[in-house]
């Protein structure tokens, strides 16, 4: 088996390991901290590695050569951390029936792992200096193996914060403390969608320490014009993690964490409590207004963000300094159809890049301690016409949540709202299946079941064909508009409409149109 | 009086212009939304907007005077 190691490697443990009553020779490897790397004097060292590649990629290895050379026991165990000179940093047995094979095992698995596995070093000097060395795994050019998450570039040159930092590093208001600061600093960002995806590069690129990613979607097709931090033979993959191999590719320096979840009350409090500073750039009414009590309860600063077509607004919810929060605005969350998803209004790729942009700003800001808006400004901001507008929202009415003081989430939690997809079978055609979705999502990737049309957008002009009696499901994609509309709808009087929950998209990926 | 009005999201779109200068003698945010309404055929209620006189969220019963600009935010989420 392979595994990395934080503490001191146990050798009679690995060793024992191996035993193996047919097996008749035993050959190790041990690669130790010397105390000189290309002439330059080492006082010790860190690995990192990028342990879920890691695993996987040195378990491959052992697999290879057992089956190469026919042995019967092969492991291995990486340090990480900070290791002293005369340390061990690796350790490779093998057992085997014969001598030969154990030692032309050990040495290939000693070989690859230098290879192919993605785990670096850092080594301080003697003289105080430190930097990112060159390993065989880089050097090797066209191995087609990943090269990502490396902290050096293509050439052989250790690549340095300072010089990464360098034209940051420059400005009066940062230098080595704001550096410091922000490395020490942890913000997450709540979805990657179009605003993050451009939120997210700016935050690692100017050394953020610690990343948090949540977001449960996988990449489509119709994300890519505005989401440019995927690439078109990602679609179908989940987004969080392939925001975070973008980000280590970028920016060796910062940790990445991925949430892989949708936001849910259940989860929220577990998600934000690491994090100082949480960036909105979700897409939808109900995360907006559960991150905006969770920052209020959990004491969190929220930097929001929302976009329509060639416009959008961006907020600072500071609960450190008492400013106001999004309810203060709007006490109850909106309904559905006084406002359009980017499938149903669209939107230009520039924008969330726009906004998105600012949202990192705002964060570096607050964690550089520059200048700033007040924090009761609501900013809106026109690309058409390039006019800001700057709107002073007032704490002016007493019952909303961020002048309640209660540390608890005042979010109500709409239970009973949302059917699977096994239920409404189940119900075998007692249950009326309205399709929410835009006419062109709709031809797009047709519902394969009876169903009625109802576009979302046309709602609360026209009430969807259903009676007060008859209960009904509604489906859209993601299963976000579906649940507005059926919280709307039961406002309205109708108390027997549910929603689909997850949307179309949890039962067949072509029901999200392209 | 002459005042002068802004649109955001949807309501510029059915309204087709982000801004522009009115003179009219409505007294207060909710005669005007509802003038404007009638007028433009806008879909949202007043309910569902915000309104912002002179750069502050206001209160719809709140009073109009020569020279103020109004604004009419519709909520917005796209991300």
């Amino acid at each position: 088996m392979f595994s990395l190691s934080e503490t001191p490697l146990d050798l009679g443990m690995l060793r024992a390991a191996t035993r193996d009553v047919e097996a008749g020779g035993f050959a190790a490897f041990e690669g130790w901290v010397r105390n000189r790397n290309e002439g330059k004097e080492v006082r010790s060292l860190e690995y990192e590695a990028y342990p879920a590649v890691a695993i996987k990629e040195g378990n491959r290895i052992l697999a290879e050569a057992k089956d190469r050379f026919g042995v019967i026991h092969a492991e291995c165990t990486h340090r990480t951390g900070h290791l002293a000179l005369e340390d061990i940093a690796v350790w490779v047995g093998v057992s085997a029936a014969h001598r030969g094979e154990a030692f032309e095992a050990c040495r290939y698995i000693i070989d690859e792992v230098k290879l192919r596995v993605p785990i670096w070093k850092k080594e301080h000097y003697v003289d105080g200096d430190s930097g990112w060395v060159n390993c065989e795994r880089c050097a090797a050019r066209g191995h087609g193996h990943d090269h990502a998450h490396h902290p050096h570039g293509h050439g052989a040159a250790p690549v340095q914060p300072a010089a990464y930092y360098a034209r940051q590093l420059k400005l009066p208001e940062v230098g080595p403390a704001g550096q410091d600061r922000l490395a020490h600093a942890r913000v997450l960002v709540v979805g990657a969608g179009g605003l993050g995806a451009a939120a997210l590069p700016a935050l690692a690129a100017a050394g953020v320490g610690h990343i948090g990613i949540c977001d449960g979607d996988r990449i489509e097709i119709s994300n890519l014009h505005r989401q440019t931090i995927y690439t078109l033979h990602q679609a179908g993959q989940p987004k969080a993690a392939a925001a975070a191999d973008y980000l280590r590719a970028l920016n060796p320096f910062v940790q990445v964490q991925t949430h892989p979840e949708k936001l849910t009350p259940d989860n929220v409090e577990a998600m934000l409590v690491d994090y100082d500073i949480v960036l909105d750039c979700t897409d939808n009414f109900e995360a907006k207004f559960l991150l905006n009590d969770a920052a209020i309860a959990y004491g969190k600063i929220l930097v929001q963000a929302s976009i329509y077509q060639y416009e959008g607004q961006i907020f600072v919810v500071n609960p450190h300094r008492e400013g106001p929060c999004l309810r203060c605005v709007w006490p109850e969350m909106p309904d559905p159809g006084c406002v359009g998803s980017c499938a149903e209004a669209g939107v230009l790729g520039a924008v969330p890049a726009v906004f998105g942009a600012m949202q990192s700003m705002e964060a570096l800001k607050i964690l550089l301690d520059l200048p700033r808006q007040p924090e009761n400004t609501m900013i809106f901001f026109d690309l058409l016409t390039l006019r800001t507008r700057r709107v002073t929202v007032n704490r002016n009415h007493s019952g909303c949540v961020c002048q309640s003081g209660k540390k608890e989430l005042a979010w109500e939690s709409h239970t009973g709202l949302e059917l699977s997809w096994e239920a409404v079978e189940a119900a075998q055609g007692a249950l009326l299946v309205i399709d929410i979705r835009e006419e062109a999502e709709r031809e797009a990737a047709p519902l394969d079941c009876p169903n009625l049309a109802f576009p979302a957008s046309v709602f609360p002009l026209q009430h969807p064909p259903m009676s007060v009696d008859q209960r009904t499901v509604l489906c859209c994609s993601r299963g976000f508009r579906s649940r507005y509309l059926a919280m709307a709808l039961r406002k309205a009087g109708f108390p027997n409409v549910y929603s689909l929950s997850n949307g179309l998209q949890s039962l067949h990926p072509t029901h999200v149109a392209p | 009086m002459k005042i002068h009005v802004a649109y955001y999201a949807k309501l510029r779109e059915e309204r087709g212009c982000s801004e522009e200068s009115l003179d009219t003698e409505t007294a207060t945010a909710t005669a005007l939304y509802e003038h404007l309404r009638n007028e433009h055929g806008f879909t949202l209620s007043e309910a569902q907007l915000r309104v912002v006189i002179n750069e502050e969220f206001a209160a719809w019963d709140a009073p109009i005077h020569a020279g103020d600009t109004v604004v009419f935010i519709p909520p917005v989420a796209g991300g």
